[in-house]
């Protein structure tokens, strides 16, 4: 993983303003910055933009105004032929996993490397290594029809991680998986960062990012109206799980 | 580790990077094999026409014939030994040949019948010979110095009716050419088709490819190689039939006492019979290439 200077972040947005279509704008003025080596969770409201902003920064969209940084490349300005070398330095982790059924596990997680043209051999043990990090040794040949979805979650997570990216971006990771499992997915990613990879985690679950003690991002209507420790006594607790919490 | 634990390894990572029953696989092979095969018919009907072409302008065209008319046996028996001095003293007409009186007889017949010729009739003088391609070219001093020269003498070197019958035969093989490239352009107007419908039916895994760091290019040469696969086997198919029904029509046409063109594939058709799987397999990927860039540079595959 190429190591950043530190005055100068791998993730920088500058009053980003982004609107699907001239319809109502979900990033209004948007601004943080992103150092390598930091851990970041993205929490706010459903439609608070934060997909969207995960999309700017690999680049799935481009700002309607402002400016969006990802290692020092600006992202409206790049050209269709530069986003592959861009994405290739990211590691993408969805809610729905995004994993493709026609191949097994280990395929699913090898992907990107065949992307990049290196012969099997040359990561071949990395793959099976990853997939033995992630806790699925035994599952290694098995297509994602018949994986769990906290086992689909890891898969993705071993194809994010097989390239050896400077950022990870995960979009809800626990969406789909059970507590337990959600809390270990956490874990992997914050090891990860501890071993030096900048981390995005968008997620709902504030009582898992509670317990996790890392620095926040919180969007609402498309402005960062937080960015740093949890507070103590979050004001975001959705109803129901103070209901949950009392009871 | 066991060899079988061995050998799953080494597989490992080979499964093609879009399904195998995806991009309208099957079918698609089943539709090129079909063009496969009305090109291979076209082809050989080309070479076929091609090859009857050759054979009535060397035949016909390669000689002339000489006729000498009187009005006794006597005269033109005279006047055939003049024809037969200026032929001789021609430069560029060899294997002379005076066509024997039974021959005469027999091209008579069929006009006149063979029972009630007269033992008197003056029977024409004919003498065949071959003619250079530089004589043939330019036939009119001989014909002239023959009307001039021999009282009854013509010359008639075919070239009506045989330059009639080989435009005929050129433009049939024209046609076959045609056809033979309207087919070709119809598989790759199909396989363009077929490419951007798979495109779209796996627009999934497009994005993850995308996604994980994928170039166009990487995209379309994955895809390419699948129709290379498909070109080339519904090719072979297509031309294989083409070939059996080839074997068919030339025994038919044998029937036909040499009339109609030969359908027996020469060495020639064979190999551009082979030619065909390979055409078909190249003009796919190339195809299924040039139809993905365009579908994915159009912007409408994002991630």
């Amino acid at each position: 993983m190429a190591a950043q200077p530190q005055e100068e972040p791998i993730v920088a947005l500058r009053d980003v303003h982004l609107s699907y279509d001239g319809a109502r704008e979900v990033l209004r003025g948007t601004e943080f910055k992103l150092r390598a080596g930091d851990f970041r969770f993205l929490t706010g409201p459903s439609g608070a933009g934060k997909t969207t902003l995960l999309k700017l920064i690999y680049a799935a969209h481009r700002p309607s105004s402002g400016s969006v940084r990802v290692f020092g490349q600006e992202i409206g300005d790049l050209r269709a032929a530069e986003l592959p070398r861009l994405r290739r330095r990211i590691g993408v982790v969805f809610q729905e996993f995004r994993l493709l059924d026609h191949m097994t596990a280990f395929e699913n997680v090898a992907l990107p490397m065949r992307v990049l043209g290196i012969h099997p051999n040359t990561y071949r043990d990395d793959v099976v290594e990853l997939l033995s990090w992630v806790g699925l040794a035994h599952r290694i040949d098995a297509p994602p029809t018949v994986l769990s979805g906290g086992e689909k979650q890891r898969v993705a997570l071993a194809r994010a991680l097989v390239s050896k990216p400077d950022l990870i971006l995960a979009d809800e990771p626990t969406g789909n998986v059970d507590p337990v499992m959600g809390e270990k997915i956490m874990r992997l990613l914050l090891e990860l960062n501890r071993l030096g990879t900048a981390v995005i985690v968008a997620t709902h679950d504030l009582n898992l990012v509670r317990g996790l003690r890392q620095n926040i991002l919180r969007l609402k209507e498309g402005k960062v109206t937080l960015h740093g420790p949890i507070p103590e006594a979050p004001s975001e607790t959705p109803p129901q799980a103070r209901r949950g919490q009392a009871s | 580790m066991s060899v079988e634990q061995d050998l799953q390894a080494l597989r490992r990572g080979a499964a093609p990077i879009l399904p195998e029953n995806g991009i309208s696989g099957f079918s698609l092979a089943i539709v090129i094999g079909v063009l496969a095969f009305l090109a291979g018919i076209a082809m050989t009907g080309f070479f076929a026409v091609d090859t009857a072409v050759r054979g009535w302008s060397g035949e016909l065209t390669g000689t002339v014939t000489v006729q000498v008319r009187g009005a006794s046996q006597a005269d033109i028996e005279t006047a055939a030994t003049e024809a037969l001095s200026i032929l001789q003293g021609t430069e560029g007409l060899s294997n002379i040949k005076r066509v024997s009186e039974d021959a005469s007889m027999e091209l008579l017949e069929p006009w006149i019948g063979s029972d009630v010729l007269p033992d008197d009739l003056p029977l024409p003088a004919l003498y065949t010979a071959d003619v250079t391609p530089e004589l043939r070219q330019n036939l009119t001093p001989l014909r002239t110095q023959l009307a001039d020269d021999v009282e009854g003498a013509s010359l008639n070197d075919h070239g009506a009716w045989t330059d009639q019958l080989v435009q005929s035969a050129r433009r049939v093989r024209g046609l076959a050419f045609v056809a033979f490239v309207l087919v070709i352009a119809a598989a790759a107007s199909v396989i363009v088709f077929a490419a951007r419908a798979g495109l779209t039916a796996h627009r999934n895994i497009v994005e993850v490819l995308h996604l994980v760091g994928a170039t166009d290019g990487f995209i379309a040469s994955q895809i390419g190689r699948r129709y290379l696969v498909l070109g080339t086997l519904g090719g072979a198919g297509g031309a294989v039939g083409a070939v059996i029904a080839t074997k068919f029509l030339a025994v038919v046409t044998e029937d036909a006492g040499g009339f109609l063109p030969s359908f027996s594939i020469g060495m020639e058709t064979a190999l551009w019979l082979l030619v065909i799987p390979v055409l078909l397999g190249g003009l796919a990927t190339v195809s299924a290439r040039i139809a993905v860039l365009q579908t994915l540079r159009q912007g409408s595959f994002t991630v």
